[in-house]
Protein backbone atom coordinates (compact mmCIF):
# COMPACT_ATOMS: atom_id res chain seq x y z
CA UNK A 1 0.00 0.00 0.00
CA UNK A 2 2.96 2.34 0.98
CA UNK A 3 4.76 1.13 -1.99
CA UNK A 4 1.66 2.37 -4.17
CA UNK A 5 1.32 6.06 -2.50
CA UNK A 6 5.62 6.89 -1.98
CA UNK A 7 8.24 6.76 -4.61
CA UNK A 8 12.13 6.05 -3.55
CA UNK A 9 12.23 9.66 -4.46
CA UNK A 10 10.14 11.58 -2.53
CA UNK A 11 10.73 8.90 0.60
CA UNK A 12 14.58 9.92 0.35
CA UNK A 13 13.85 14.16 0.04
CA UNK A 14 11.34 13.85 2.58
CA UNK A 15 14.32 11.70 4.81
CA UNK A 16 16.68 14.57 3.79
CA UNK A 17 14.26 17.04 4.73
CA UNK A 18 13.31 15.85 8.20
CA UNK A 19 17.38 15.30 8.85
CA UNK A 20 17.87 18.95 7.80
CA UNK A 21 15.41 19.70 10.41
CA UNK A 22 17.31 17.67 12.82
CA UNK A 23 19.91 19.27 12.13
CA UNK A 24 19.06 22.89 12.75
CA UNK A 25 16.84 22.07 15.55
CA UNK A 26 19.40 20.16 17.62
CA UNK A 27 22.05 22.15 16.73
CA UNK A 28 20.47 25.44 17.72
CA UNK A 29 19.21 23.39 21.20
CA UNK A 30 23.05 22.95 21.90
CA UNK A 31 23.65 26.36 21.35
CA UNK A 32 21.36 27.56 23.46
CA UNK A 33 22.11 25.48 26.23
CA UNK A 34 25.86 26.67 25.95
CA UNK A 35 24.34 30.33 25.45
CA UNK A 36 22.69 30.27 28.49
CA UNK A 37 25.53 30.02 31.35
CA UNK A 38 27.75 32.33 28.79
CA UNK A 39 24.99 34.69 28.71
CA UNK A 40 23.80 35.17 31.89
CA UNK A 41 27.84 35.19 33.04
CA UNK A 42 27.87 38.09 30.33
CA UNK A 43 25.00 40.10 31.13
CA UNK A 44 26.45 39.82 34.93
CA UNK A 45 29.80 41.19 33.34
CA UNK A 46 28.31 44.48 31.63
CA UNK A 47 25.43 45.27 34.20
CA UNK A 48 28.75 45.85 36.46
CA UNK A 49 30.72 47.49 33.66
CA UNK A 50 29.48 48.72 30.24
CA UNK A 51 33.11 48.04 28.87
CA UNK A 52 32.39 44.11 28.76
CA UNK A 53 29.62 44.64 26.42
CA UNK A 54 32.14 43.99 22.90
CA UNK A 55 33.78 41.27 24.70
CA UNK A 56 30.55 39.77 26.36
CA UNK A 57 28.56 39.82 23.46
CA UNK A 58 31.47 38.02 21.33
CA UNK A 59 31.64 35.00 24.18
CA UNK A 60 27.63 35.10 23.86
CA UNK A 61 27.56 34.22 19.93
CA UNK A 62 30.87 31.34 19.95
CA UNK A 63 27.80 28.47 20.61
CA UNK A 64 25.70 30.03 17.20
CA UNK A 65 28.64 28.73 15.21
CA UNK A 66 27.57 25.40 16.29
CA UNK A 67 24.33 26.07 14.30
CA UNK A 68 26.10 27.66 11.24
CA UNK A 69 27.63 23.89 11.25
CA UNK A 70 23.89 22.39 11.57
CA UNK A 71 22.53 24.64 8.75
CA UNK A 72 25.30 23.75 6.61
CA UNK A 73 24.50 20.16 7.23
CA UNK A 74 21.09 21.32 6.27
CA UNK A 75 21.65 23.16 2.78
CA UNK A 76 23.80 20.09 1.64
CA UNK A 77 20.75 17.57 2.72
CA UNK A 78 18.21 19.78 1.06
CA UNK A 79 19.86 20.22 -2.28
CA UNK A 80 22.03 17.54 -2.72
CA UNK A 81 19.39 14.95 -3.17
CA UNK B 1 16.49 22.01 34.16
CA UNK B 2 21.05 22.06 35.11
CA UNK B 3 21.22 24.97 32.23
CA UNK B 4 19.23 27.39 34.16
CA UNK B 5 21.05 26.20 37.20
CA UNK B 6 24.42 27.39 36.14
CA UNK B 7 23.03 30.40 34.38
CA UNK B 8 21.67 31.40 37.93
CA UNK B 9 24.81 31.32 39.28
CA UNK B 10 27.19 32.55 36.03
CA UNK B 11 25.29 35.73 36.37
CA UNK B 12 26.11 36.42 40.06
CA UNK B 13 29.80 35.16 39.78
CA UNK B 14 30.10 37.60 36.94
CA UNK B 15 28.97 40.10 38.35
CA UNK B 16 30.86 39.81 41.72
CA UNK B 17 34.16 39.30 39.58
CA UNK B 18 33.83 42.50 38.24
CA UNK B 19 33.02 43.93 41.31
CA UNK B 20 36.54 42.26 42.66
CA UNK B 21 38.30 43.91 39.93
CA UNK B 22 37.35 46.99 41.46
CA UNK B 23 38.94 46.20 44.85
CA UNK B 24 42.16 48.10 45.64
CA UNK B 25 45.39 46.07 44.17
CA UNK B 26 47.62 44.26 46.56
CA UNK B 27 50.93 46.67 45.14
CA UNK B 28 48.51 49.70 45.54
CA UNK B 29 49.00 49.33 49.48
CA UNK B 30 52.57 49.75 49.40
CA UNK B 31 52.08 53.06 47.52
CA UNK B 32 48.84 53.97 50.60
CA UNK B 33 52.01 53.17 53.19
CA UNK B 34 54.24 55.66 51.78
CA UNK B 35 51.06 58.52 52.03
CA UNK B 36 50.22 60.65 54.85
CA UNK B 37 46.70 60.60 55.94
CA UNK B 38 44.90 63.12 53.89
CA UNK B 39 46.33 61.67 50.53
CA UNK B 40 44.64 58.57 51.55
CA UNK B 41 41.48 60.12 51.63
CA UNK B 42 42.37 62.05 48.47
CA UNK B 43 43.25 58.75 46.79
CA UNK B 44 39.82 56.90 48.14
CA UNK B 45 38.23 59.50 47.07
CA UNK B 46 39.17 58.69 43.24
CA UNK B 47 38.10 55.46 44.02
CA UNK B 48 34.51 53.54 45.22
CA UNK B 49 34.47 54.83 48.25
CA UNK B 50 33.70 58.78 46.62
CA UNK B 51 30.24 58.61 46.80
CA UNK B 52 30.36 57.70 50.50
CA UNK B 53 33.29 60.11 51.61
CA UNK B 54 31.81 63.26 49.84
CA UNK B 55 28.27 62.21 51.82
CA UNK B 56 30.09 62.65 54.94
CA UNK B 57 32.43 65.31 54.38
CA UNK B 58 30.14 67.48 55.66
CA UNK B 59 29.77 66.16 58.84
CA UNK B 60 32.99 64.55 60.00
CA UNK B 61 36.55 64.76 59.66
CA UNK B 62 39.89 62.80 59.98
CA UNK B 63 39.64 59.06 60.92
CA UNK B 64 35.85 59.37 61.72
CA UNK B 65 35.01 60.43 58.43
CA UNK B 66 37.13 57.87 56.94
CA UNK B 67 35.65 55.07 59.18
CA UNK B 68 31.36 56.02 58.48
CA UNK B 69 32.50 56.27 54.66
CA UNK B 70 34.17 52.94 55.09
CA UNK B 71 31.15 51.55 56.62
CA UNK B 72 28.54 52.85 54.59
CA UNK B 73 30.07 51.56 51.09
CA UNK B 74 30.74 48.27 53.01
CA UNK B 75 27.01 47.82 54.14
CA UNK B 76 26.11 49.25 50.57
CA UNK B 77 27.77 46.37 48.71
CA UNK B 78 26.41 43.97 50.95
CA UNK B 79 22.67 45.29 50.36
CA UNK B 80 23.49 45.50 46.50
CA UNK B 81 24.78 41.73 47.16
CA UNK B 82 21.72 40.50 48.52
CA UNK B 83 19.49 42.64 45.71
CA UNK B 84 21.30 40.95 42.68
CA UNK B 85 20.98 37.78 43.73
CA UNK B 86 18.45 35.44 43.67
CA UNK B 87 16.97 31.69 44.46
CA UNK B 88 19.35 29.74 46.97
CA UNK B 89 22.41 32.28 46.16
CA UNK B 90 20.29 35.45 47.86
CA UNK B 91 19.30 32.92 50.74
CA UNK B 92 22.56 31.62 51.68
CA UNK B 93 24.11 35.38 51.81
CA UNK B 94 21.00 37.01 53.71
CA UNK B 95 21.72 34.02 56.38
CA UNK B 96 25.28 34.75 56.11
CA UNK B 97 25.25 38.66 56.85
CA UNK B 98 22.67 38.23 59.20
CA UNK B 99 26.15 38.26 61.56
CA UNK B 100 26.09 41.81 60.65
CA UNK B 101 22.19 42.04 63.00
CA UNK B 102 24.08 40.56 65.56
CA UNK B 103 26.79 42.64 65.42
CA UNK B 104 24.21 45.76 65.52
CA UNK B 105 22.08 44.29 67.98
CA UNK B 106 25.08 44.07 70.12
CA UNK B 107 26.02 47.92 69.56
CA UNK B 108 22.95 48.66 69.88
CA UNK B 109 22.59 46.80 73.32
CA UNK B 110 26.17 48.23 74.23
CA UNK B 111 24.99 52.04 73.39
CA UNK B 112 22.22 51.26 75.76
CA UNK B 113 23.81 50.06 78.86
CA UNK B 114 26.28 52.87 78.42
CA UNK B 115 23.32 55.48 78.29
CA UNK B 116 24.86 56.58 74.82
CA UNK B 117 22.34 58.82 72.92
CA UNK B 118 20.12 57.37 70.09
CA UNK B 119 22.08 59.30 67.41
CA UNK B 120 25.48 58.11 68.55
CA UNK B 121 24.34 54.43 68.96
CA UNK B 122 22.92 55.30 65.27
CA UNK B 123 26.15 55.96 63.70
CA UNK B 124 27.71 52.37 65.01
CA UNK B 125 25.28 50.45 62.45
CA UNK B 126 26.06 48.68 59.71
CA UNK B 127 22.64 48.26 58.40
CA UNK B 128 22.89 44.89 55.71
CA UNK B 129 20.10 42.66 55.40
CA UNK B 130 17.92 44.68 57.50
CA UNK B 131 17.54 48.44 56.63
CA UNK B 132 18.31 51.45 59.36
CA UNK B 133 14.88 52.18 60.01
CA UNK B 134 14.50 48.25 61.47
CA UNK B 135 17.47 49.46 63.82
CA UNK B 136 16.24 53.12 64.37
CA UNK B 137 12.58 51.24 65.77
CA UNK B 138 14.99 48.99 67.71
CA UNK B 139 16.99 51.53 69.38
CA UNK B 140 13.36 53.87 70.12
CA UNK B 141 12.85 50.17 72.52
CA UNK B 142 14.12 49.77 75.92
CA UNK B 143 16.10 46.72 76.04
CA UNK B 144 12.79 44.40 77.13
CA UNK B 145 11.03 45.48 74.14
CA UNK B 146 14.05 44.34 72.30
CA UNK B 147 14.40 41.52 73.50
CA UNK B 148 10.83 40.22 72.91
CA UNK B 149 11.27 41.58 69.49
CA UNK B 150 13.26 38.59 68.96
CA UNK B 151 10.69 36.60 70.41
CA UNK B 152 10.82 33.30 68.10
CA UNK B 153 14.08 33.49 66.87
CA UNK B 154 16.82 31.24 67.82
CA UNK B 155 18.21 34.20 68.84
CA UNK B 156 15.51 34.98 72.27
CA UNK B 157 16.69 32.34 74.39
CA UNK B 158 19.91 33.91 74.81
CA UNK B 159 18.60 37.40 74.86
CA UNK B 160 16.43 36.80 77.15
CA UNK B 161 19.78 35.54 79.52
CA UNK B 162 19.90 39.46 79.07
CA UNK B 163 21.45 40.91 82.51
CA UNK B 164 22.02 37.70 83.98
CA UNK B 165 25.22 36.73 81.97
CA UNK B 166 28.39 39.38 81.39
CA UNK B 167 28.11 40.87 78.53
CA UNK B 168 31.09 39.31 76.34
CA UNK B 169 29.09 36.22 77.15
CA UNK B 170 25.90 37.37 75.82
CA UNK B 171 27.89 38.34 72.78
CA UNK B 172 29.52 35.41 72.34
CA UNK B 173 26.42 33.49 73.13
CA UNK B 174 24.91 35.09 70.24
CA UNK B 175 27.63 34.22 67.64
CA UNK B 176 27.35 30.52 68.66
CA UNK B 177 23.62 30.53 68.36
CA UNK B 178 24.22 32.52 64.51
CA UNK B 179 27.26 29.72 63.58
CA UNK B 180 24.90 27.14 64.72
CA UNK B 181 22.06 27.90 62.62
CA UNK B 182 24.17 28.22 59.81
CA UNK B 183 26.40 24.91 60.00
CA UNK B 184 23.10 22.73 60.71
CA UNK B 185 21.64 23.16 57.25
CA UNK B 186 21.48 19.82 55.91
CA UNK B 187 23.81 19.89 52.72
CA UNK B 188 21.19 18.82 50.18
CA UNK B 189 23.35 20.13 46.82
CA UNK B 190 27.05 20.69 46.70
CA UNK B 191 26.68 24.54 46.44
CA UNK B 192 24.81 24.01 50.36
CA UNK B 193 27.50 21.65 51.06
CA UNK B 194 30.19 24.59 50.20
CA UNK B 195 28.74 27.28 52.01
CA UNK B 196 28.30 25.20 54.89
CA UNK B 197 31.33 23.80 54.32
CA UNK B 198 32.59 28.00 54.10
CA UNK B 199 31.18 28.88 57.13
CA UNK B 200 32.77 25.58 59.50
CA UNK B 201 36.35 27.32 58.12
CA UNK B 202 35.14 30.36 59.86
CA UNK B 203 34.25 28.39 63.02
CA UNK B 204 37.85 26.72 62.93
CA UNK B 205 39.37 30.61 62.95
CA UNK B 206 37.45 32.07 65.11
CA UNK B 207 38.21 29.03 67.73
CA UNK B 208 41.95 29.04 66.81
CA UNK B 209 41.92 32.46 67.61
CA UNK B 210 40.06 31.88 70.77
CA UNK B 211 42.07 28.80 72.02
CA UNK B 212 45.02 30.91 71.12
CA UNK B 213 43.96 34.02 73.15
CA UNK B 214 42.80 32.26 76.01
CA UNK B 215 45.68 30.12 76.45
CA UNK B 216 48.06 32.91 76.21
CA UNK B 217 46.06 34.81 78.94
CA UNK B 218 46.14 31.42 81.11
CA UNK B 219 42.86 30.69 80.91
CA UNK B 220 41.55 27.10 82.10
CA UNK B 221 40.61 24.43 79.51
CA UNK B 222 36.89 24.51 80.67
CA UNK B 223 36.50 28.14 80.32
CA UNK B 224 38.13 28.22 76.81
CA UNK B 225 35.63 25.18 75.58
CA UNK B 226 32.49 27.43 77.35
CA UNK B 227 33.44 30.36 74.80
CA UNK B 228 34.28 27.67 71.89
CA UNK B 229 31.93 26.95 68.73
CA UNK B 230 30.75 23.79 67.89
CA UNK B 231 30.60 22.43 64.04
CA UNK B 232 33.91 23.23 62.99
CA UNK B 233 35.41 21.71 59.94
CA UNK B 234 38.47 20.30 61.02
CA UNK B 235 38.37 21.72 64.80
CA UNK B 236 35.43 19.51 65.94
CA UNK B 237 34.57 20.05 69.40
CA UNK B 238 36.42 16.69 70.65
CA UNK B 239 39.39 18.54 68.75
CA UNK B 240 39.11 21.73 70.68
CA UNK B 241 38.81 19.93 73.76
CA UNK B 242 42.56 18.19 72.97
CA UNK B 243 43.82 21.64 72.09
CA UNK B 244 42.45 23.39 75.27
CA UNK B 245 43.96 21.25 77.35
CA UNK B 246 47.13 21.29 75.70
CA UNK B 247 50.33 23.32 77.18
CA UNK B 248 51.43 26.16 74.82
CA UNK B 249 54.24 24.57 73.10
CA UNK B 250 52.23 21.55 72.34
CA UNK B 251 49.30 22.98 71.15
CA UNK B 252 51.55 25.29 68.45
CA UNK B 253 52.83 22.00 67.47
CA UNK B 254 49.60 20.28 67.62
CA UNK B 255 48.28 22.91 65.06
CA UNK B 256 50.97 22.08 62.47
CA UNK B 257 48.68 19.70 60.53
CA UNK B 258 45.61 22.18 60.44
CA UNK B 259 44.59 23.42 57.12
CA UNK B 260 44.99 27.04 58.52
CA UNK B 261 48.69 26.36 58.86
CA UNK B 262 49.86 27.56 56.30
CA UNK B 263 53.58 29.32 55.34
CA UNK B 264 53.03 30.04 59.90
CA UNK B 265 56.80 28.97 60.87
CA UNK B 266 55.60 29.85 64.45
CA UNK B 267 53.40 31.51 66.63
CA UNK B 268 54.51 35.47 67.54
CA UNK B 269 54.47 36.75 70.91
CA UNK B 270 52.15 38.96 69.73
CA UNK B 271 49.54 36.79 69.10
CA UNK B 272 47.83 39.96 66.37
CA UNK B 273 50.33 39.10 64.05
CA UNK B 274 49.71 35.67 63.82
CA UNK B 275 46.09 36.29 63.14
CA UNK B 276 46.64 37.51 60.37
CA UNK B 277 48.39 34.99 58.89
CA UNK B 278 45.54 32.33 60.07
CA UNK B 279 43.57 35.29 57.98
CA UNK B 280 45.32 35.33 55.23
CA UNK B 281 45.60 31.39 55.23
CA UNK B 282 41.77 31.72 55.32
CA UNK B 283 41.00 33.94 52.77
CA UNK B 284 43.82 32.01 49.96
CA UNK B 285 41.80 28.41 50.91
CA UNK B 286 38.64 30.04 50.17
CA UNK B 287 40.23 31.42 46.81
CA UNK B 288 41.21 27.75 46.23
CA UNK B 289 38.17 26.70 46.85
CA UNK B 290 36.25 28.75 44.75
CA UNK B 291 38.72 28.47 41.45
CA UNK B 292 37.93 24.50 41.76
CA UNK B 293 33.72 25.32 41.98
CA UNK B 294 33.57 28.38 39.84
CA UNK B 295 29.90 28.08 39.68
CA UNK B 296 29.16 28.30 43.11
CA UNK B 297 28.24 30.44 45.83
CA UNK B 298 32.05 30.51 47.07
CA UNK B 299 33.17 33.32 44.40
CA UNK B 300 30.68 35.41 46.13
CA UNK B 301 31.72 34.59 49.52
CA UNK B 302 35.29 34.88 48.91
CA UNK B 303 34.33 38.64 47.61
CA UNK B 304 32.40 39.68 50.63
CA UNK B 305 35.22 38.14 52.80
CA UNK B 306 37.62 40.50 50.46
CA UNK B 307 35.91 43.44 50.43
CA UNK B 308 35.46 43.09 54.51
CA UNK B 309 38.92 43.12 54.84
CA UNK B 310 39.47 45.82 52.26
CA UNK B 311 37.50 48.32 54.72
CA UNK B 312 39.82 46.65 57.80
CA UNK B 313 42.71 47.24 55.94
CA UNK B 314 41.85 50.80 54.93
CA UNK B 315 40.50 51.21 58.51
CA UNK B 316 43.92 50.01 60.26
CA UNK B 317 45.51 51.94 57.67
CA UNK B 318 43.88 55.51 58.55
CA UNK B 319 43.94 55.24 61.86
CA UNK B 320 47.64 54.03 61.74
CA UNK B 321 48.74 57.36 60.07
CA UNK B 322 46.07 59.29 62.44
CA UNK B 323 48.28 58.26 65.00
CA UNK B 324 51.87 58.19 63.47
CA UNK B 325 52.28 54.51 63.71
CA UNK B 326 55.42 53.52 61.93
CA UNK B 327 54.71 52.07 58.33
CA UNK B 328 55.94 48.54 59.68
CA UNK B 329 53.58 48.03 62.30
CA UNK B 330 50.44 49.32 60.16
CA UNK B 331 51.53 46.58 57.26
CA UNK B 332 51.71 43.77 60.30
CA UNK B 333 48.32 44.37 61.11
CA UNK B 334 47.07 44.69 57.59
CA UNK B 335 45.57 41.49 56.25
CA UNK B 336 46.74 42.05 52.72
CA UNK B 337 46.14 39.57 50.44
Amino acid sequence: MAEALISDEAFIKGCAAIGAGLAVGLAGIGAGAGESGIGAAAVGAIAEDRGFLGLGLLFTVIPETIVIFGLVISFILMFAF
Amino acid sequence: MLIGKNATWAYLVARTKVMKRKLIPKDEYRKLLNMEFNEIVRYLEETEYKKEIDEFGYKYSGPKLMDYALSLNLSRTYQKIIRISFGLAKDLITSYLKKWEIMNLVSIIRGKAANIPPDEIEEAIVPVERDLDYYRALIAKDVDEIVNTYRGTPYFETLSKMGTIPPNQLEDELFKTYYLELTKLKPAELSLKLFVDFVKMEVDLRNLKTILRLKAEGATPDEIISRLIPNGFELTMDECRKLATMSWSELVKALEGYWFWKDIEKVEEELSATEVLFDKAWIEAIAKRATSYPLSILPVMHYMVLKKVEVDNLRILGWGKWYNMSNEEIERQMVIV
